[in-house]
Order: structure tokens, then sequence, then C-alpha cells
């Protein structure tokens, strides 16, 4: 939402712009890598994200053509606080291309300079300047170019009333000679936006600043519920901060619908209800999902997202459907046929290429696990080979002058490829759950596509089999198995389509899709077979698939994968995954990332550590 | 090598407790990134003790053989023939194993009775007992950086060794270093530090490896050749830390942000 009410002012503003050199325009996208990392370099915060500015107002004297095109009166303005550094999504104010470019990196070793942020606006922009001229000489040619290009551009102070006169003698001043003004003369009307100079927090936002429970007055109570939702409560509360003075309101409540979705957590009707003591349980479980329940808004939503979807429109099933079995702890039996499993497999998805921001960890992780590759060895000893194995010849004449028994081994070196002898069937977890915000950015879905992107590229490194499956289920009747990529596929575009594709479903049956992951991984002939869990939560599902019911049979698919020589292992991102994955998976059995956008890196190293 | 000492600027009080435990007959083991200067302070120690030193460089096909020794064949007689460890106990030098966590794991086991108490080497294809004398020491090194990913070394062989942590100079002395190592003046040796400083903030986030003293020599002695000083940074720097155009691309400002283009 945010990049598209971006995109729309970007148009707005570069198209309305009758000053910018269009033509010569850099964009944040095309740089933003270099100047994070250049930031970085120059001392910054490696914990800022780097992002765009939004437009602000500026007040300043516009000339009269813009005044009638009403364009020039906002200018993206760079900023930072402490988690963003906002530099403006597109420079276009100089004719030259690597002037604009400069201006960038000017900006970004600015803002790396670390100046007593208690100082006047002014006074600290100069005394960053400085800083930085003085530790990176290399600047300097830069930094007057840049002034030499804009002075010119900027209004004469001849052609201001006095006040504005003097403010704007003062700022050329102290941007051709940093350090030697101590306070802009004052002026009713504002000067004119210094492009090459941080902005102070732009004041505006902060009289904006619309209070969280504004918009969404119950997720005060789910804000309070556990560390996982003030997470995604985060990324809302974000939302609204860098915000301009007006426009943005819309904005605000877009984002609060969105963490709205967030927050719901499904009444979850118990049409199989078996006692009182279940119910408990699973109002128990209901409690720690607290949920704007009289919000018709979230209701109405919630059930556009539950229904299935309809059979046009479904992905295309593969085959009739297969019947599961499912484990009841209490009876302490296993109900035949009791599941039913459909498998589908994405229709029309576009091919497509590996996502561009996970190029260089892709990259890198390749080369990493190719040193997981079958290798060739020498084997020595052996009695027939390319070369002479000297040692073992030595030692045969070692034994035999010194009247031992000359050792039966052969006296030559072979070489041969050493063989990986493993599967892995990796099933993510693709539940509505994972439409939950991750991190600030991403939700939980997209840090799984990118874990399946990250997993693939490297096993492909290894040479060794792999296939990937995704689950979800609404009740026994329709347990969801989603190919990605099977056995015997290639990891090509295709699959790498479906990986993009994957969307949050329903629910989370994972007993069904373990036995299903069971059935096809014991197919394969390799000795070593490994079935990798990837999951947000505890298994659950409408129909009395909560809480204890779920995870006993959970427990008993895991046991049978077991029998059936498989091992399984489970990657979560639920903090609380102690409490109930020991119980599961074993002590050993399972991992739990504390960052979630930090699974797509941890799953290919864990899965190298485990098979190494 | 005896003759004259080689370069090497103490950080710190490493030079005294290398000499404490080479007294105290205590094996070392020396950790930091590469480039740090691990290699040379060894060296810089042997010579100043007067000691023998027996490098030996551990990869993975290294056996114990290589270590111990092995026979071989002269005239249709095998004779033996001492590897570099067996050597250095003999001598009663310093044997230093580089990058230890290289060596397989199996290979590092023949060295643990040297390493305690009982300072033995069995040598077991020819049935000899070498008892280390006084002056025998071991010293190995590794890079904590990289063991984490498939290797690591073995908590029973860590266990026999008093430990070192190096890191890189603090800035003056590196600058000292670039200076004394090159014969460059200090202006060029401050911004090469300087750069150095820049890259290794990156470290873990953007580069995997940063820019050690070693690159920073390099570079020195680039330029000190007339090579132009972007030019030699980059060489020296950015190509040799990150294959990544982007981070090339961001790199190569941060050299140009302080030599000016």
């Amino acid at each position: 939402m945010e990049e598209y009410v971006g995109e729309l002012w970007h148009r707005l503003v570069t198209r309305t712009a009758d000053k910018q050199y269009v033509d010569a325009a850099v964009s944040l996208d095309e740089i933003s890598k270099v100047a994070a990392i250049f930031f970085r370099a120059l001392g910054g915060d490696s914990g800022l994200n780097l992002s765009a500015a939004a437009p602000t107002r500026h007040g300043a004297r516009r000339s009269w053509k813009e005044r009638m095109a009403s364009s020039g009166e906002r200018i993206e303005l760079s900023w930072r606080d402490g988690e963003t550094l906002r530099l403006p999504e597109t420079i276009a104010l100089f004719p030259e291309r690597n002037l604009n470019r400069d201006l960038y990196l000017w900006l970004v070793a600015l803002s790396a300079a670390n100046v007593d942020d208690s100082l006047p606006w002014i006074v600290r922009n100069q005394a960053a300047t400085q800083v930085t001229l003085m530790r990176f000489p290399g600047l300097a040619s830069k930094y007057y170019r840049l002034i030499d290009m804009l002075l010119p551009m900027r209004v004469r102070p001849e052609s201001l009333s006095s006040a504005e006169a003097a403010q704007e003698t003062a700022i050329r001043e102290a941007l051709m000679k940093p350090g030697s003004i101590l306070t802009l003369p004052p002026s009713k009307i504002a000067f004119q936006p210094v492009p090459l100079w941080m902005h102070p927090n732009p004041p505006e936002s902060k009289n904006n600043k619309i209070s969280p429970s504004d918009g969404a007055p119950e997720s005060t109570e789910a804000e309070k519920e556990n560390s996982a939702k003030s997470l995604r409560k985060h990324a809302a509360e974000r939302a609204e901060m860098p915000d301009g003075k007006d426009g943005f309101l819309v904005m605000f409540r877009a984002e609060s619908l969105f963490s709205w979705t967030e927050y719901i957590n499904v009444n979850r009707p118990q049409d199989e209800e078996d006692d009182m003591k279940n119910a408990a349980l699973a109002a128990e479980d209901m409690d720690s999902m607290t949920v704007a329940r009289d919000s018709e808004t979230s209701v109405a939503k919630l059930r556009f997202d539950l229904d299935l979807p309809p059979a046009g429109e479904d992905d295309t099933p593969l085959g009739e459907g297969i019947s599961l079995p499912e484990w009841d702890y209490k009876k302490q039996i296993l109900q035949v046929d009791y599941c039913r499993l459909q498998e589908f497999v994405s229709p029309q998805t576009q091919p497509c290429k590996l996502p561009i921001h996970l190029k260089s960890t892709a990259r890198r992780l390749r080369s990493q696990f190719q040193a997981l590759a079958p290798t060739r060895t020498w084997l020595r000893g052996q009695q027939d080979g390319d070369e002479l194995d000297l040692d073992a010849w030595v030692r045969k004449e070692a034994d035999l002058l010194s009247g031992n028994h000359a050792d039966s081994r052969g006296t030559f070196c072979k070489q041969v490829h050493q063989q990986r002898d493993l599967a892995c069937l990796l099933l993510a977890d693709l539940s509505l759950s994972t439409d939950a915000y991750a991190s600030e950015s991403a939700r939980v879905i997209d840090v799984i596509s990118d874990s399946l992107f990250l997993f693939s590229e490297a096993l492909c490194a290894t040479g060794d089999r792999f296939a990937m499956y995704g689950f979800s289920s609404l009740r026994r009747a329709n347990v969801r198995f989603n190919r990605l990529k099977s056995f015997d596929e290639r990891y090509d575009d295709a699959v790498k389509g479906r990986i993009a594709a994957i969307k949050p479903g329903y629910y989370t049956r994972m007993g069904a899709a373990i036995r299903q992951a069971t059935t096809i991984l014991s197919k394969q002939k390799q000795s070593q077979r490994l079935l990798l869990l990837l999951t947000d939560g505890k298994p659950n599902d409408l129909d009395r698939y909560e809480g204890r019911y779920g995870i006993e049979d959970t427990r008993m698919a895991l046991h049978q994968a077991r029998q059936q020589g498989l091992r399984p292992f489970c990657v979560t991102i639920d903090r609380e995954a102690n409490e109930y994955l020991p119980h599961l998976f074993g002590a050993g059995g399972y991992a739990v990332i504390r960052k979630p956008d930090e699974l797509p890196k941890e799953l290919p190293l864990l899965y190298a550590q485990m098979t190494r | 090598m005896m003759n004259t000492l080689p370069f090497y600027q103490s950080q710190g009080s490493e030079a005294e407790l290398f000499e404490r435990a080479w007294r105290n007959k205590l094996p070392l083991l020396i950790k930091g990134p590469t480039g740090c200067g691990k290699t040379r302070f060894v060296t810089h120690m042997a010579s100043k003790l007067g000691l023998p030193l027996h490098t030996v460089a551990c990869h993975d096909d290294l056996t114990a053989a290589d270590l111990v020794g092995r026979h071989l064949i002269v005239d249709g007689q095998t004779v033996w023939s001492d590897g570099p460890l067996t050597r250095a106990v003999r001598e009663g030098g310093i044997c230093y194993l580089d990058e230890v966590v290289e060596a397989r794991k199996d290979t590092t086991v023949v060295l643990h009775p040297l390493a305690d108490d009982r300072r033995i080497l069995p040598i077991d294809r020819t049935g000899e007992m070498l008892v280390a004398p006084p002056s025998f020491m071991l010293v190995v090194s590794y890079n904590p950086g990289y063991q984490n990913f498939l290797k690591g070394l073995k908590p029973s062989t860590r266990q026999r060794f008093i430990s070192l942590a190096f890191d890189f100079p603090n800035a003056a002395q590196e600058v000292t270093i670039l200076m004394g190592e090159t014969g460059i003046d200090e202006m060029l040796a401050k911004r090469l530090v300087s750069i150095a400083h820049a890259l290794r903030s990156l470290r873990d986030h953007d580069l995997e490896e940063v820019a050690s003293t070693r690159l920073l020599v390099y570079a020195a002695t680039l330029i000190k050749d007339g090579c132009e000083s972007t030019l030699a940074c980059s060489a020296a720097l950015v190509e040799t830390l990150t294959d990544d155009p982007e981070t090339a691309i961001a790199l190569r400002e941060v050299i140009n942000a302080t030599f000016g283009q």
C-alpha cells in the first residue's frame, strides 16, 4: 500500500515538476543497495533501513509558473529518525545523471555523520558537512561541484525582500563555507529547501500522528496479548509515522484494515463437539487470539477469506483425492479414512526467475553448498586403480622386510565419486496465519516463499533429491496439499513460478499433511530421507483439530514417519514452539528461528548442518 | 631469518603471554580474523626466542602422517622421514599449525599427547616415543570467522591450549604497521586505515570477510610502487572482498570518498 501511494505521489510530482530534469533522474530503487552499503561503511547505524521520503510542503516562494500549475509546493526531503533513513524517491535536480547520483551519495554520507541532534538545524547540517568532508576528503570535489550547480538554480537574494534575502545569503554562505553561519536570520516566508542538507524530522508529521487506537479500538486489547502480536502491531503503527500533512489518512486507514485482518482469528465453531472439556480447551485457545469480533469489517473479510474458492478459480486438483486416517488420542484408535486430502497444483502460474532481492544470497549459498556436493575422492589401498598407493606399497614392503604378514590390501589409488545418498521433502505450512506480518515489511508467507527459493537454490548446488509441498486445510474433508515441486521435477522457472504464487490458505491439519508427505517420501530409494516441516504455529483446524487433539494426531503421524525410516525435522518461527515441539519432534528434532526474516538464510544452513 | 627480527607491531601483552607460555611449556592457540598478523606474530616470536619454526598450513587432506612422518623408499630400503611436527619436537623448536580447523578432526588428535602435560609424541610406525624437550612449543591458529559453517575444533583439542584472541590493530597501530611494512607516508597510511575501518563496519552485514591488515599492506605496496591509489585500492580491497557488482560499486564509492576522483 505504502508503495502504491508512494508511486502515485511520485508520478504526480514528476509530472508536474517542470523544474526537474526527468531524463537525468536517478531513482532510489536503482541506487538503494549501493546507498545502503555506502551508508553503513561511512559509519551509519546498520539497523536503519532506507526508504523513500514522502513529499512535504515546504511553503517557500515558487515561481509564477509553478504556482499556476500548483506544482513545486511539495518537496521530498531527506531525513532520518531512529529507524529509517529517508531519501527522495527520485532525484532529478541536475541535468546530469551522475550529479543526481552524487547528490544521493552526498545525502547518504551526510546522514551517516554523527552530529549532536540537539543543535539547531542549520548548524547541525554545517557540522555534519564539516565532519563528512574531514573524514572523507575525497567527497569535497563532489560537494563543491554540487554546490556550483545548485546555487545558480536558487532564487537570487537580490530579487527577494530583505529578510528573505538575508536568509538566502546565510544559506548560501553556509553551503559554501560550512561552519560559518551560526543562526538563520528570521523571515516570515519559508526559505527554499536545501536539497544538499538533511531536513529535521518534518514537523508536520508530529501534529498529524494518529494515535494507533483511533482507527482500531479493539487492537489495544489484542496488543497486550503477546509479543508476536505486538510485532504485527508495530508494522501497522509504523505506517503513519513518515506521513506528510494530508492525503495520508487514507493510507493509514488502509493499513489499519490490513492489521485488523491479522488480528482476526476466526470464530471457530466446534461442529463435532465431544464434551465440555474440549470446548473449554478451545475457548482457552481462542482467548489468546482475541479479535475484533464486533467489527463488521473484519467479520466480512473473514467470511470472504475462508470460503473455499469456486471450482473454476481454484487450483487444479490432481486425482481423486486421498483418504487418510487420523489418530484420536482419547479413544486411542486410528480412525480409518477420516480425512480427505486433495493434491493441487497451481494452474497458469507464470514461470519466473529468482526474485532479484535473493540473488546475491542465493549465489553465496550455492557456492557454500557446492562443498557438500558429491566430490571426487581418492580411495587408497585398492587392488586396482589409476595410481600407485605409495604408502600402501611402503607399508607392504616394510611389513615383508620386518617379517610380518603383508596385509592383503592393494597398492593402488582409485578416484571415485562419493555419493550423498539423500532425499528431502520440504513441507510448508500455508495456513491463514502466514498472512500475518513477520517483520515490518514482510508477511510470514513472503518469508516462507523466500525460504523455499533459497532452499531450492542451495539444494540444487548439492545435487540432493528434493521435493516441496505446501499444505493447509478446512475441516477434515478438505486437506489441501499443494505441489510445488515433486521429486521428479526439475527446479525450473515453472517451479519458481509456483513458489512465487503461494498464498495463505486456511488452517493447519498437520497430521494429514505429514502422512501424505510420508507416503511420497518413503517411495524414495535414498538411504537418508529427511522430512522437513516449515511452520509458524501449532496444528489446528475447525473441527476439534485443536489443542491436544491436533498435537496428538501430529505426533502419531510423525511416529509413523519415523517407523518408515524417515527423519522428521521441524523449523518454526513460533516463539512458543518450545512448549509443544519437544513433544512432537523430540528435543533435537526442531529449530526455532527467533527472527522470522532470517528464516530464508537460516533454513539452508540448518539443512547443511543436518546432512553433512 | 635469525639475523633480523621480522617487523611486528605489538597490540598489547601478547608477546609477554607467548613467552610465559613457552617458558611454562604450555601450548598456545591463536585465533583471529585472516590477515591480522597471527602468522607474523609467531614468526616474530620464534625469531626473538631464537627457536627454529616449523610451519604447517593445514588443509582438508592433511593426514597424521603428513605431520608425524612417513617411510620413504631409498635404494629399495624404507627410510623413515620425519614430518614437521616430529622435527620440531626433536629440535626443540616451535611447531606452528596454521588454520588448524582445516585439518581433519582425526588428524588433530595426534596433537593431544603433545599438548597436555605428557608432552610426548608416540610414533606408531617406528615404535618410537619422543619426549619433547623444554624448548618445544606447539602453536596452532584458526580463524573463528568461517569455522562455524562446516568445520570446528573438537572441544577436547581446544581445551588443551591456552588461547589468545587477535583482532585487527587499532588505527594508530595499523598506520604504524603500514608505514613500517611498506614505507608509505603517514597521510596515505591514515587514509588507507580509514578506508579499512569503513569497510570493517560492513562485517556480517554486507561482507563476509573484511579488509585485513594484510590487504592494506598490499594496497600500500601497490601505491608505493606508483600505482594510482583508487586503482590500487580497487584491486587490493574491493575486488578481493566481494564478487557482487553492486557491493563493489558501493565499496568503490567509499574509496572515492577518501581519495577523491
